[in-house]
């Protein structure tokens, strides 16, 4: 009983129909995606249709998302399965060699989408011209930064990431006294000036009690921003140190001082700190003599690493990126007048598969038409001699 | 005669392949988890203009605008203590949005916007916010002996305004008139007209016009 019923998912899984099913689910999600692109951005679309295990929706008579479609992890996770199922079927010969070769390579050529789509980070370095900076930043996603600020040379910064706040209760800061209290976080929102009427944020120190707050929908659309706001109650030795709220919309850090340390407290863009660091030396835009078509974007960077004893000049220009540490820097904005450049900053641990893939494709069909061919000669041979 | 023969079926026993197959999914789904914790980093001091939460934000994703909410959240002051101002003609005002106290729209045409807000104290100070300020068109930062030669104080009935006029270098200009008053209340008020600098040059003698009629309300 139990074998039938494993034979029977073991012939699901390695069935070509399934196949068929999945790749038609792939070109249907592909149509989708792209045309919610129109509402939700790029990154939106891709994360809610893409790289997600189901397509969710929001239905107006529930009050819970309910999913409606298979997302492009579970058809591609599906994929694999019934590609590696399929694998596994074939004859363990030399006569069969190529085709291992090339089922091999189509399976790492899906998992490195699964490792890119899981593991890759996406983020971007903005400097000014004379700047040097030692942090890359997301796009979207936000960190609460509780900052000891005591020292006068160095920073103990300690990140709390939004998907921790969004879950709320107490979060401890490992290494200092403090335990922060998440009251409410609010994914997106508007803050204004507390006026009549208005509704005060529940704050009680900083800035707080003076502003009023409105939860708004979160964006996803590429030009928008959420504004995360995060209302929390930093406690340390048994006492609490009021209810603050940070927020995106509130640039100045706010801060308070327990036992002769000041910890700062604001909302940002997350962070991640590098081991080195770059300045920027000159940026140039060039346009096309007598318009303003661009013509070439280029960022003249000093990189300085202590730790490899390294410092050199390297030209980042549109097309041309610098590949260093396991991140690839591409020329991608600017701003204030050209005295600012944007580096989009992609660091994705499973670059190397889509090549690795393409050469055992290939060697795979090699070899399979080697086989092949000697077979056929052979066969030949053998009729002549016959 | 030679005869090829038919090498025998060689497939992975059934519970092997069902065993390596569920490890690819499991493998898969275990990429996927990702855990949130705080991280801790020892990071040297950052220069004042360098990412800080203001720069952060306006700089951030390529093509955004800059956020306007570069300053704390002021309180809105009523009553006594609170400026007043008169609009030239062509000119309206809008009760400020998010952390503004009041826009005013000019009549000239192309990029320009002036802007007040208002803000508890100091506010920082009167060189690290003229500096914010041309940093935000690209300038680099001056000393207390250049933001004295720079500054133009305007007499009005409400008090002594210092008033500062910045144009950035590159090819699209950028212009930044602004002037800053201490108000008997403690609060500090910031006027900024800002824009590309043609419309700006168009729009600053009635934007110097509004800061001449500031008064006390």
């Amino acid at each position: 009983m139990i074998k039938t019923l494993a034979s029977r998912i073991w012939a699901f899984f390695k069935s070509f129909q399934l196949t068929i099913v999945l790749l038609a689910l792939l070109m249907l999600l592909v149509v989708f995606c792209t045309l919610a692109q129109v509402e939700l951005g790029t990154a939106g679309a891709v994360n809610a249709y893409m790289r997600s295990f189901f397509v969710w929706h929001q239905f107006s008579f529930l009050s819970f998302p309910v999913p409606t479609f298979p997302g492009g992890g579970l058809v591609g996770l599906m994929l694999t399965l019934n590609l590696i199922a399929k694998t596994l079927d074939i004859q363990r010969s030399w006569a069969k060699a190529g085709m291992w070769l090339v089922h091999a390579g189509l399976v790492i050529l899906f998992a490195g989408e699964f490792v890119a789509g899981l593991m890759q980070v996406d983020t971007n370095m903005s400097i000014e011209v004379g700047q040097t900076v030692n942090y890359v930043q997301s796009y979207k996603n936000m960190e609460l930064a509780v900052i000891d600020t005591t020292d006068p040379t160095w920073d103990e910064v300690y990140s709390v990431p939004d998907t921790l706040l969004s879950k709320g209760g107490t979060i401890a800061i490992p290494g200092t006294p403090i335990t922060l209290n998440v009251k409410r976080y609010f994914p997106n929102a508007e803050l204004s000036n507390l006026g009549a009427g208005g509704q005060p944020s529940g704050a009680t120190a900083g800035i707080g009690p003076n502003v009023a707050i409105v939860e708004r929908p979160t964006v996803t659309n590429d030009n928008e921003m959420n504004m995360g706001s995060v209302l929390v109650e930093p406690i340390a030795g048994g006492h609490s140190y009021g209810i603050w709220l940070a927020s995106m919309a509130l640039g100045a850090p706010q801060s308070f001082t327990h036992e002769g340390h000041t910890y700062s407290l604001s909302m940002r863009l997350r962070r991640q700190y590098l081991p080195y660091s770059f300045t920027l030396k000159q940026f140039r835009h060039d346009v096309y003599p007598g318009t303003d078509i661009p013509k070439n974007f280029s960022s003249l960077v000093q990189v300085v690493n202590p730790s490899q004893k390294e410092s050199r000049e390297v030209l980042i220009y549109m097309n041309q990126p610098l590949r260093y540490e396991g991140k690839t820097f591409y020329q991608a904005s600017f701003g204030k007048n050209d005295t600012l450049s944007v580096l989009s900053v992609v660091e994705n641990p499973g670059w190397l598969l889509p090549y690795v893939s393409c050469v055992l494709v290939s060697l795979g069909l090699l070899v399979h038409f080697a086989i092949v061919l000697r077979r056929s000669l052979k066969r030949r041979q053998d009729k002549k001699e016959g | 005669m030679l005869k090829t023969s038919t090498p025998p079926h060689r497939s992975l026993p059934f519970l092997q392949k069902a065993s390596l197959l569920a490890g690819a999914g499991f493998l898969a789904l275990a990429v996927g988890c990702n855990r949130d914790q705080v991280s801790h980093f020892r990071v040297p001091k950052e220069a004042p203009t360098a990412g800080s939460p203001m720069a952060a934000m306006g700089e951030a994703p390529a093509g955004m605008p800059l956020a306007e909410g570069d300053m704390p959240a002021p309180p809105r002051p009523s009553g006594q203590g609170s400026l007043k101002w008169s609009l030239p003609k062509g000119w309206s005002e809008a009760t400020g949005e998010g952390m503004r106290y009041a826009t005013f729209k000019s009549p000239v045409a192309g990029r320009n916007e002036a802007t007040v807000v208002v803000l508890p104290g100091p506010a920082g100070g009167e060189l690290a916010n003229v500096n914010r300020w041309r940093g935000q068109i690209g300038l680099g930062p001056i000393d207390e002996a250049a933001l004295a030669a720079a500054r133009v104080v305007v007499k009005t009935k409400a008090g002594a305004l210092n008033v500062y006029d910045f144009t950035s270098e590159g090819q699209t200009k950028s212009r930044m008139v602004a002037g800053l008053i201490s108000t008997p209340d403690g609060n500090t008020w910031f006027l900024k007209l800002t824009g590309d600098a043609g419309p700006v040059a168009k729009a600053k003698p009635d934007f110097m016009r509004i800061l001449e009629s500031l008064r006390l309300d």
